[in-house]
């Protein structure tokens, strides 16, 4: 709700997670996010989109885990000991994006917060909400409901 | 302007439907009785609008209270059989139910609807019912006062007078809002709810007034009017009241004045205070109203009456809370199982503490039994907490009296519906997910199902048309029938549609069965009104059922006879929560398949797969008790890497056999000839070498090789699920699947197991939709095609006749007729073996006998005292097959698969009447174990002849392939044609060479009389002998032959014979 209002005029304080897949820095409204976790069991789901890493039982909850790199278009997430899911609480439902690294969650002003250009290092920019610029780097805002539109 | 909390309202919304919920059932049987009334069933219903008014008149719902009030009215004309309950008062009440209903269904939108309709019509009702002089009393209204206050209420003069005509005296009750009912811990609704159990109430009030505003003190008293009318006797009265003496008056005449005239809705207190007060279209001009209330009171009440200030908060809370009253968010429980559940819930939390003392305790033994405790409770519990969710059917059901009363009364005709099992229960789910398909089944039934009355009777049926509904449960499943005696479903009629609507070929509609016929109805885009109705066409039709049912994992089939009536009958399971499911694994993962759809599981040892699994066309089936099924291999069909898993060392590897029934290694020893044309049957991948091919042998025979095989069905689909491993069966629970995984069609839903990873739950229709599999019933056509004689002429040319017998139970063979001699019966004692070899005497002579296994690989004869034998005549002697019963002969058309299952003795397989048959090639059989027999004539031939070359057209493979071999044999160079143009081809081609001519009669193109008329009439050709082939000639045929100069005829399996002649003709 409160990334919304960043687009608005009034002047909000966002929390962004960030985390990398690859080398693009890509942040999410910490409100959007349930969990942050290094579950990596998941059940693969044969037929399932090629983004779909696979199911996995968060909790009692079936959670779809969605490689991130894939879902943009980028080179799929190389599971590593630095790869985490971020979970995402979305429209009812749990969705796990893969990531490759996560890194610190920052405050963003959300009239700091710039349109998306057309492409972001390789992403189309209407994945994103917006980019955060901070001193030593550029954070592409995702727009976690474009990102999970499912085709 | 909703006074009360929104517990009570809540409360209030759900009382007030559960009184709706069977009102209109009721009604339905008021009217049936028409003039004869049945005062409880009125009554019911009265009480109904009578506890609907008194709680909406506390609320504040005006419009929900008039409505009621007005519907009260009626219904008390008709208890005192001042009204007759005609369909139309029954008509007109139940559309009245049906707003009010709506309106209790959006309680905060109530007081906003147009409700004038109703009342005018049943306004309208009351007062022609009255005699004349009463009329005004039905709109007339009275003010009532008493000492120090007057004009304290309004109420409804027809209300009072109607009162006091049953002999009730009137009573005006103060009671006190502080004292009498909060601080007894009752609340309005208590007190309004037992008072209606011995009386009438008319009116109720609360003074607002009285309460002053915030500025004023507090008051000490609320007092809460309320206008009641009783039998019981003003003595005793106060005793029900539960209030001191002062309070309750007496209403006499000279405390009412009439307030004003004309038919205005009564104004409500609440209305004319709350800010949104709804300008109904009824009311003439607003400042008429008759109140003395200022409206500047408005803004002195809502400050008192909503403890909490902020009124945009309640307003959501409203919203909120009434929304999802439609969808049923609260549920009845029994007040025992309730009670089961809490203790229960207790046993589960020793349980609890006894396993964590265990772990505190690594106490095996502790843990042990704890864990016994919890797997009972839990099993206990989820037993209970499924009871909570199941509900009757009656949820359903009862609104099909209405539906069908009213499309009856709309397309004018008579139907009586019966229902039976209606107290037969389902998860709440289900019975939400059933209503709509039901609903469409009975609306067809009532639309194209029912003939009109004229119809009926010129049949000679009764013109009321009877619809039953039935529920009932079995075998686990509640079995729903909805069945109709009226016009019956014309499956022709259905495929000439179908035909139309391209939806299946001509071809197929042939094969189809009456039964089959009719389930084209549940074809997608089939809908078989003629017009398309408002009431059940709407161009989606059966196929929406189906789905929909399929979805529940239901089952529904169609009875139908035309002029008879149809039966429509539903299986549904009792829960989909928690369903008991197989577990199977393919690569790495598991999978559930819901019990459900599961028949049986299959296990075919590796040594059987070659028999037992086949393939027609590009489908793989197995052959399961004598009928086909079609197999999909899982791996495949997901498009799984499937992992072959070594017996011995438990190493993996991929598997790539393209074929269930292929070899998994070139190594394997040969068992089709080394001849074998069939590049599928080839190994296709050497994956795994090294091992010697005895080792490869072994392992084909281990039983880890075996396929597994799960038999589902679901809806049209029947198949076989090849498998890796078939595991345990459990009960899962069945969770939903992310929004990204809607797309995939193999799948019903996800499961966690009992390691905490997640297993898929396969949908068992949607896998045989994406391997496109044909429905069971296009199948079973399909391998019905060879049984129906005439279709099979017009399709394939001729038909041959064979004689069908087995081979031990389950292996059927078949010879052609043409070639037996007789058929005997022997007793087994009566054979001997002599120099190794079986005779029996037979006709003064010795019968040499054979079995099959003598030199295929076929079982040995089962052991019995009786044998049937066929007796052949080969190489000019007679030899008998030894066979099992029963022996028939057949006539049919057969597609000879000489590959599959090709070896010494027989010469391929066919399918016959939905049996794999072998084809017993008898020349082979007897030449492998007396070879002797034949060298003399073969030998004979060759010195004189120089292989002379016999043109051959023939268009069954199968026929073509059989003589060609009886001629190759016999020393003759073959040409084969397929048909009457390549012959002719073929013969230009080799002018010089061709020395005889052999050709079947009927051939696609050209035909075997053009054929032989061509050659004949070509003066290059016309010395060449010509002769006919025939399955059975008949006299015309061959005098028509004769006539164009074919030579001569021949049986076509009729080897020796048919050599004979060849020899005969090519000599002269």
């Amino acid at each position: 709700m409160q990334g919304k209002t960043g687009e608005g005029k009034k002047n909000t304080v966002l929390e962004l997670a960030t985390f990398f897949i690859g080398d693009a820095l890509c942040g999410i409204d910490i409100l959007n996010i349930q969990e942050i976790n290094r579950h990596m069991e998941s059940t693969w789901v044969p037929q399932a989109p090629d983004y779909v890493i696979g199911v996995l039982n968060l909790r009692g909850r079936i959670v779809t885990v969605i490689d991130l790199g894939k879902k943009l278009g980028l080179s799929p997430i190389q599971k590593s000991k630095d790869s985490r899911n971020i979970i995402i609480d979305s429209k009812d439902e749990h969705i796990g994006f893969m990531v490759d690294r996560i890194s610190d969650v920052l405050p963003a002003e959300s009239n700091k917060i710039e349109p998306a250009p057309a492409n972001i290092g390789g992403v189309q920019g209407g994945f994103f909400k917006g980019v955060f610029k901070t001193e030593t780097s550029l954070i592409g805002v995702l727009d976690i409901e474009e990102v999970l539109k499912d085709k | 302007m909703i006074f009360e909390d929104d517990e009570t309202l809540q409360m209030y919304i759900e009382e007030s439907l559960d009184h709706l919920s069977n009102i209109e059932n009721d009604l339905l049987l008021i009217e049936e009785a028409g003039a004869d009334i049945n005062e409880e069933l009125v009554n019911n219903v009265f009480r109904a609008a009578h506890s609907i008014k008194g709680g909406a008149g506390f609320m504040g719902l005006s419009n929900i209270k008039e409505l009621s009030h007005k519907i009260e009215n009626v219904l008390g004309l008709i208890r005192s059989r001042e009204i007759v309950p005609t369909p139309e008062t029954i008509n007109t009440l139940l559309k009245a139910f049906d707003t009010l209903k709506d309106m209790i269904h959006d309680v905060e939108h109530s007081n906003g609807m147009d409700t004038s309709e109703h009342i005018v019509a049943l306004v309208g009702l009351t007062a022609a019912s009255l005699p004349d002089d009463e009329k005004e009393s039905v709109a007339g209204i009275l003010n009532i006062s008493i000492e120090g206050k007057a004009n304290l209420l309004t109420a409804p003069q027809f209300d009072i007078d109607q009162a006091k005509k049953e002999g009730m005296t009137i009573y005006l009750v103060e009671y006190d809002l502080i004292h009498d009912i909060h601080r007894k811990k009752k609340t309005p609704l208590d007190v309004i709810s037992s008072l209606i159990n011995s009386g009438k109430m008319i009116q109720s009030k609360i003074d607002i007034d009285a309460v002053g505003t915030l500025n004023q003190e507090i008051p000490t008293r609320i007092p809460f009017y309320i206008l009641f009318a009783s039998i019981i006797e003003p003595e005793i009265i106060t005793a029900l009241f539960d209030v001191e003496e002062k309070y309750v008056h007496v209403v006499t005449e000279s405390m009412c004045s009439p307030a004003h005239e004309g038919a205005l809705p009564e104004p409500d207190l609440f209305d004319i205070l709350s800010e949104e007060s709804p300008e109904t279209p009824d009311i003439p001009e607003p400042e008429s109203i008759p109140f003395d209330e200022p409206i500047e009171s408005a803004q002195t009440i809502e400050p008192v009456s909503i403890p909490d200030p902020v009124k945009e908060d309640t307003a959501e809370t409203i919203s909120t809370l009434s929304k999802p009253a439609t969808s049923q968010t609260s549920l009845r429980v029994n007040v025992d199982l309730l009670d089961d559940l809490m203790t229960l819930a207790g046993e589960l939390v020793l349980s609890r503490n006894q396993l964590l003392q265990g772990i505190s305790l690594k106490d095996k033994r502790t843990l042990e039994i704890a864990g016994q405790r919890i797997d009972m409770v839990t099993s206990e519990l989820q037993e209970a907490i499924m009871k909570t969710r199941m509900q009757s059917i009656s949820n359903v059901f009862n609104k099909f009296p209405r539906v069908v009363r009213d499309l009856a009364r709309d397309l004018g005709k008579e139907i009586a519906l019966s229902i039976e099992g209606k107290d037969v229960e389902l998860d709440k789910t289900i019975i939400e997910a059933i209503s709509d398909p039901l609903t469409h089944l009975v609306r067809n039934a009532v639309d194209h199902g029912i003939e009109s009355p004229e119809v009926r009777r010129s049949l000679g049926k009764d013109p009321t048309g009877i619809i039953k509904l039935k529920a009932f449960h079995e075998a686990g499943q509640v079995n729903i029938e909805i069945t109709d005696d009226g016009k019956g479903i014309d499956g022709n009629q259905l495929v000439t549609s179908a035909l139309k609507k391209n939806l299946i070929n001509d071809q197929e509609a042939n094969l189809l069965s009456d039964k089959e016929k009719i389930a084209l109805i549940f074809l997608p885009g089939f809908s078989t009104a003629h017009q398309v109705t408002d009431i059940s066409g709407r161009g989606v039709g059966m196929d929406v059922v189906k789905t929909n049912l399929d979805k529940l994992g239901g089952i529904v089939d169609i009875e139908s006879a035309v002029h008879k009536g149809t039966v429509i009958r539903i299986k549904l399971p009792l829960t989909l929560a928690i369903i008991p499911s197989q577990i199977i694994s393919v690569g790495n993962e598991r999978y559930a398949i819901p019990q459900v759809n599961l028949n049986e599981l299959l296990r075919i040892p590796a040594v059987q797969v070659k028999d037992r699994i086949e393939k027609v066309g590009n489908a793989e089936v197995v052959r399961l008790r004598g009928s086909l099924l079609p197999l999909l291999n899982l791996s495949k069909v997901l498009e799984i890497d499937n992992f072959y898993v070594h017996p011995s060392d438990g190493s993996k590897s991929s598997d790539r056999r393209e074929n269930i029934a292929d070899r998994r290694s070139k190594y394997s020893p040969p068992i089709d000839p080394p001849e074998s044309e069939l590049p599928e049957t080839q190994p296709d991948t050497p994956d795994e070498t090294g091992y010697t091919p005895r080792q490869i042998a072994e392992r084909r025979r281990s039983i880890n090789s075996a396929i597994n095989i799960a038999v589902v069905s679901a809806g049209p689909f029947k198949y076989g699920l090849v498998v890796n491993y078939l595991r345990d069966s459990e009960e899962i629970v069945v969770k939903p699947l992310g929004r990204h995984l809607k797309g995939c069609q193999g799948y019903a839903g996800a499961t966690i197991m009992g390691d905490g990873k997640v297993a898929l739950i396969l949908d068992v229709a949607g896998l045989a939709q994406m391997a496109k599999l044909a429905s069971i019933e296009k199948l079973d056509s399909a391998g019905r095609m060879p049984e129906d004689p005439t279709q099979a002429q017009q399709d394939k040319g001729d038909a041959t006749s064979l004689l069908l017998f087995r081979n031990g139970i389950d292996e059927q063979c078949a010879v052609p007729l043409a070639m037996v001699e007789r058929i005997e019966r022997i007793k087994v004692a009566n054979i001997e073996t002599v120099g190794g070899k079986k005779v029996i005497q037979y006709r003064g002579g010795s019968l040499p006998l054979f079995s099959l296994d003598q030199v295929a690989d076929m079982k040995s004869l089962p052991e019995s005292s009786q044998l049937e034998v066929i007796v052949f005549t080969l190489a000019g002697r007679e030899v008998g097959l030894m066979v099992t019963p029963p022996v028939d002969a057949v006539d049919v058309v057969v597609e000879l698969d000489k590959t599959t299952l090709r070896q010494t003795g027989i010469m391929g397989s066919a399918i016959i009447g939905n049996h794999t048959t072998l084809m017993v090639d008898m020349y082979e059989l007897v030449r492998a174990i007396n070879p002797g027999w034949f060298e003399g004539k073969a030998n004979r031939l060759k010195p004189s002849n120089q292989h002379p070359l016999v043109l051959f057209a023939e268009d069954s493979d199968f026929f073509r392939n059989q003589v060609k071999g009886f001629l190759e044999d016999a020393g003759y160079r073959v040409l084969e044609a397929k048909d009457g143009l390549a012959a002719w081809d073929l013969l230009e081609q080799n002018a010089d060479s061709v020395s005889i001519i052999l050709t079947d009669l009927e051939m696609p193109g050209m035909d075997g009389f053009e054929l032989a008329a061509k050659i004949k009439g070509d003066e290059r050709f016309s010395h060449l002998k010509i002769i006919a082939l025939t399955s059975l000639a008949d006299d015309e045929d061959i005098e028509k032959g004769t006539r164009i100069g074919i030579d001569d005829y021949q049986i076509k399996l009729d080897r020796e014979k048919l050599i004979e002649a060849v020899k005969l003709r090519l000599g002269k």
